[in-house]
């Protein structure tokens, strides 16, 4: 149970979330809704330090319970003091800022929005240090990213704040995805996701040959979260964010993500040269890098960011290190910088509050008017500076040590200490530049000079409580000793050893203190010349940033998308052929050729069967040819019913009867729709659709896909019908079960009305939307609120066409047939429901009969006469009819029979006198309700195609029109 | 036999293909049809049985495979469904933008 109490501090900030969100509409000010949500981190705060004194020293507290099992997924928590130091930092300064944004924002009402994205920023921070498996870190880090472009973007009115968020999120994301991919490498070699097992397994992960591999996707993880270069761009534009969250995003939380990866995953994958070389380099190119830019800022915000990002790379570089002292530098550099950087964005922020400004340029000789800010910000900024009695000054010291460390290779062993006494003289002159250019000094325009006074207690208290901690650690004569066992836990954690710390600022006159010295005379120098070396900076030294990059590689994704969506170009047929071409790619790739192809086995013997078969074959091959090279459509469409036919003569040699039956009568249905439908096109329309040509080339390469395809599938087919007979899973269930369960002798019957007579409820269903479909798309689509209204078009159209299809003559003898089959195609298909189930025919065959006799009725005496003369027939009722009866019928077999669709025999049930071979069952009523459906869907269809329309009215203006045409 | 009929359905498909990629609409509708008839056909092939009678309970013989009959037969309705809405739309195509060629219909608005 105290196990679970790690996930506690976690559970409130998330109730911290909710609680903000649930603020939306209370009229609350941002500062009183601040005060109440500081409690939840503060409680969190306490909570992870309690939980940290029930760790045993150096070992770690986890939790876990299962999240995805069949994975092998777990949710997992873990805290030693690595992630305790990160932990306490993130939930105490969360919250000061929680506290202070509630000042920045003032009265604002709305600021709930920004205080319940801190509290998400936070637990998703929070839940990155305290993860307990890689898995359950990535979720955690890929939740910063998110919640710091909400934070980012707060303003996102303003397009400078989208365009930073914008930019973070994407170079983090990215960063995010590459070490995805490098965590699944080390989950794989070493055999789970928990730091105990990868921590465990560092000898096989750095022996690995894929260790180059992993290393650089996860080392380019971190460093795109940790502002390194040159990844450190986002960094400096983030900065639109409200100062509540630059400082607590860019000091002490979200860019110490990476550094507190690469801690952690010290022991495992560190100690290696690639390890060394790669985090040493980039850690001081970008601490110099920083340092650098960051003194050619005026305006406060970017000058911190920039010397954030010259610490960063002292922290990554410390890592990379493989001695003891490096890794004390680095638990104290990391406290150190949390505390100043916090409290000097928070002083930066008030001041921009108070004067209206950050530039320094226009600011100056505040000292008189705010001397409590210029005491917190002055103590922090002496910090920043690495100068005595500060916490700062230790930092710099430790960092001097590890640089000067005998343990270097003897290639840099000057250059480490020579760029840390750089960077350390560049950052002293920028921290004393921010405080110079607000408090001392002289304002730019004398006739302007800046107005502001101290804040109110709230205010000041957020930053004066980590410069204070900064001073007294710096000052205790004796060294707090819970601090020092912490710091040291933490160190161990991330070196994998004992590491020793003292927080003595007195340790005699050695290297590192001369170094030390040298920095302080250099960064004041630099800071005596500032005006001329700043102006020389701007003017002819490089800008070091990685736009150009950047936008590169942006305008190179976004070229790639184009080029992607002109494959897209609205032609449906580029996209066939794309997707033909994938599938003859694809089935050629996994299929190889066809088994069992030689030629031997080809039997030309025409005895018994074959003859018929080849009959059909020809048939159906012949017409589709001709349905291809043949110019008028009409014909075509003839030779496609020939097709089909074709077809159905083949199916019943399978021997399919039932299949065979169906495709019969649809292929009848289908030409004569057909037929309809083409009717309705206007004919010069269709003629000039005729004429259209395709260039040589174009049908040539048609061609040879088409052909291709035609083999593949072929070849297919060839390999199916060879290894005849195979062993089936199934279908021996459906011939031995069919009689005995539903009292079927047709085993294809069976299936389609009891075994899976749900396929089919969906089927008649599919097929009565299509109906509906049709209707509403012929019925409203292309009406054209012409000059009619629609009883006078309807007028006129009955007027104008009397006749039936083509608006032909048709000859009285077969309207005499028409009269004949209507009713004989009833009794055929109420004989085919009755009997359906051993014999072939069903219900569809049934309804398509009926439909067929009434589709001669529309062809012969076109709309208005069949309306009138079988008014008795309302489709809609039909389809409504068979719907509801076929889901009252399988309801009926949940009642009587056991199961939904379950078969009864009613006639049995109720004891009716029934002529022999016919049984009143549910099957039977199943059939009666496909055929009405289906009866229903086809009547409607006929009806709207066969509908004159409107437009016909309109028809020889419309040719007229297309005649002009070229 | 078995090589005849997968080069038929082979055939079958091919100009079902052939016909889609038309320009004229109406071909596109034929080649739909020729290609759901192929489909068929092929789906029967996967059938596990040589067939010598057809599939009824106590047959003296060996049966065909009644379980893709079952299918094609629901998919040969599907398709006539969708078919018939296939060629609404081709007609209010015809009309909306006054022409059945498919290079000049482009975009979903008028």
């Amino acid at each position: 149970m105290q196990d679970f109490f790690l996930a506690l501090p976690l559970l409130l900030l998330a109730a911290g979330t909710l609680t903000a969100l649930a603020f939306l509409r209370s009229g609350w000010s941002a500062s009183r809704l601040g005060w109440f949500l500081s409690l939840f981190p503060f409680s969190s705060f306490l909570l992870v330090l309690y939980a940290f004194t029930l760790v045993p020293s150096g070992k770690a507290l986890t939790f876990s319970m299962p999240w995805i099992p069949t994975l092998g997924l777990n949710f997992s928590l873990y805290l030693d003091g690595l992630s305790a130091l990160f932990a306490l930092l993130i939930t105490g300064i969360g919250t000061l800022v929680v506290i202070y944004a509630g000042q920045y924002f003032g009265g604002d009402v709305s600021a709930w929005r920004f205080h319940a994205y801190t509290l998400l920023f936070m637990l998703a921070m929070l839940g990155l240090v305290l993860a307990g498996d890689l898995i359950t870190l990535f979720l955690f880090w890929e939740g910063t990213s998110v919640s710091s472009f909400l934070l980012i973007a707060y303003k996102f009115k303003d397009e400078a704040a989208r365009k930073g968020a914008f930019k973070s999120l994407f170079i983090t994301g990215g960063g995010g995805i590459a070490m995805l991919a490098g965590f699944l490498f080390v989950i794989s070699l070493s055999g789970g996701a928990d730091f105990k097992t990868i921590l465990s397994s560092g000898g096989i992960l750095r022996t690995s040959p894929l260790y180059p591999v992993f290393f650089t996707l996860i080392a380019f993880g971190a460093f795109t979260k940790s502002a390194q270069f040159p990844a450190h761009i986002w960094l400096p534009e983030a900065m639109t964010a409200p100062t509540p969250a630059s400082a607590f995003l860019h000091s002490a939380t979200m860019v110490k993500a990476g550094v507190y990866l690469l801690a952690r995953l010290n022991p495992a994958l560190g100690q290696t040269d690639l390890w060394f070389w790669t985090l040493s380099i980039v850690g001081l190119t970008t601490m110099l890098v920083g340092a650098y830019l960051g003194f050619k800022q005026n305006d406060l915000k970017p000058l911190l960011a920039y010397s954030t990002i010259s610490q960063l790379g002292v922290l990554v570089a410390l890592i990379g290190q493989d001695t003891e002292i490096a890794f004390k530098a680095l638990v104290i550099g990391i406290l150190a910088h949390a505390l100043y950087k916090s409290a000097l964005f928070m002083s930066a922020g008030i001041i921009d509050h108070e004067t209206g400004t950050r530039d320094i340029r226009q600011l100056g000789g505040l000292r008189k008017q705010m001397p409590l800010m210029f005491g917190i910000m002055g103590t922090a900024a002496l910090s920043m500076a690495g100068l005595p009695p500060l916490f700062g000054f230790l930092a710099k010291e430790t960092l001097l040590a590890s640089a000067t460390h005998p343990s270097l290779p003897p290639i840099v062993d000057s250059l480490f200490p020579l760029t840390t006494v750089l960077a350390g003289a560049l950052l002293l002159a920028q921290a004393a530049l921010a405080v110079w250019g607000v408090f001392l000094g002289k304002p730019a325009n004398e006739k302007h000079p800046p107005h502001g006074h101290d804040p109110n207690f709230a205010f000041w208290l957020a930053p004066a409580i980590p410069a204070l901690i900064s001073l007294l650690i710096g000052l205790t004569p004796v060294e707090p000793r819970f601090l020092v066992d912490f710091l040291a836990d933490a160190a161990k954690a991330a070196y994998g050893d004992k590491v020793k710390v003292s927080l003595a600022l007195w340790t005699g006159i050695n290297v590192p203190l001369i170094l030390s010295m040298v920095a302080v005379t250099l960064g004041s120098l630099l800071f005596w010349q500032r005006g001329r070396i700043r102006l020389w900076m701007t003017n002819f030294l490089p800008n070091f940033t990685a736009n150009a990059l950047f936008d590169g590689t942006m305008s190179g994704l976004d070229a790639l998308s184009r080029t992607a969506t002109r494959l897209q170009g609205g032609r449906l047929r580029v996209y066939i052929r794309i997707m033909l071409m994938s599938m003859i790619a694809l089935i050629l790739l996994f299929n190889g050729t066809p088994a069992g192809l030689s030629l031997p086995q080809l039997e030309w013997g025409v005895d018994g069967l074959n003859g018929l078969r080849m009959f059909s074959l020809v048939m159906l091959t012949a017409s589709a040819l001709v349905s291809v090279f043949v110019r008028r459509d009409l014909y075509a469409v003839i030779a496609l019913g020939i097709t089909g036919l074709g077809v159905a003569v083949w199916m019943a040699l399978e021997p399919s009867p039932d299949v065979a039956l169906v495709q019969l009568m649809v292929d009848i249905l289908a030409t004569v729709i057909l037929i309809l439908s083409l009717s309705l096109i206007p004919r010069k329309l269709r003629d000039r659709a005729n004429e259209l040509l395709h260039s040589r080339r174009g049908m040539a390469r048609d061609a040879l896909l088409a052909g291709l395809t035609g083999l593949v599938v072929a070849g297919l087919t060839f390999t199916a019908l060879n290894t005849r007979p195979r062993e089936s899973v199934v279908s021996p269930f459906y011939a031995e079960n069919a009689k005995p369960l539903t009292g079927a002798k047709d085993i294809v019957g069976a299936i389609v009305v009891d075994f899976r007579g749900m396929d089919t409820l969906m089927e008649i269903l599919v097929f009565s939307l299509a109906g509906l479909g049709i209707y509403t798309l012929l019925h409203y689509a292309t009406r054209k609120g012409g000059d009619h209204t629609r009883e006078e078009a309807e007028q006129l159209l009955k007027a104008n066409s009397p006749h039936g299809i083509f608006s032909l003559p048709t000859s009285p003898m077969l309207h005499t047939l028409a009269y004949i089959m209507l009713p004989l195609s009833f009794m055929l298909g109420i004989t085919h429901m009755m009997y359906g189930h051993d014999q072939p025919g069903d219900g569809f065959t049934a309804g398509v009969i009926i439909s067929l006799a009434i589709a001669q009725w529309y062809m012969l005496f076109g709309y208005y006469e069949t309306r009138r003369k079988l008014a008795w027939l309302n489709r809609n009722n039909m389809i409504a009819a068979g719907l509801t009866l076929a889901v009252l019928n399988a309801l009926g077999g949940a009642v009587f029979g056991g199961g939904f669709f379950s078969p009864v025999d009613y006639g049995k049930m109720l004891g009716l006198p029934l002529p022999p071979g016919f049984y009143l069952t549910n099957s039977f009523l199943f059939e009666v309700s496909i055929a009405l459906s289906v009866m229903g869907a086809a009547t409607l269809i006929l009806d709207n195609l066969g509908h004159p329309r409107e437009e016909d009215l309109e028809a020889d203006a419309d040719l007229a029109a297309l005649e002009e045409k070229p | 036999m078995n090589l005849l009929t997968a080069l038929a359905i082979g055939i079958l498909f091919a100009a079902g293909i052939y016909q889609i990629l038309r320009r004229n609409v109406i071909r596109a509708a034929i080649g739909l049809v020729l290609l759901s008839n192929a489909v068929n056909l092929f789906l029967f092939s996967a059938g596990a049985y040589n067939g010598q009678s057809a599939a009824y309970s106590a047959a003296a013989a060996q049966i065909s495979d009644p379980l893709p009959q079952a299918l094609v037969l629901t998919a040969i309705v599907i398709s006539m469904g969708g078919f018939a809405f296939v060629l609404s739309l081709l007609y209010v195509i015809s009309t909306r933008y006054k022409t059945s060629d498919s290079d000049e219909v482009k975009g979903l608005k008028n």
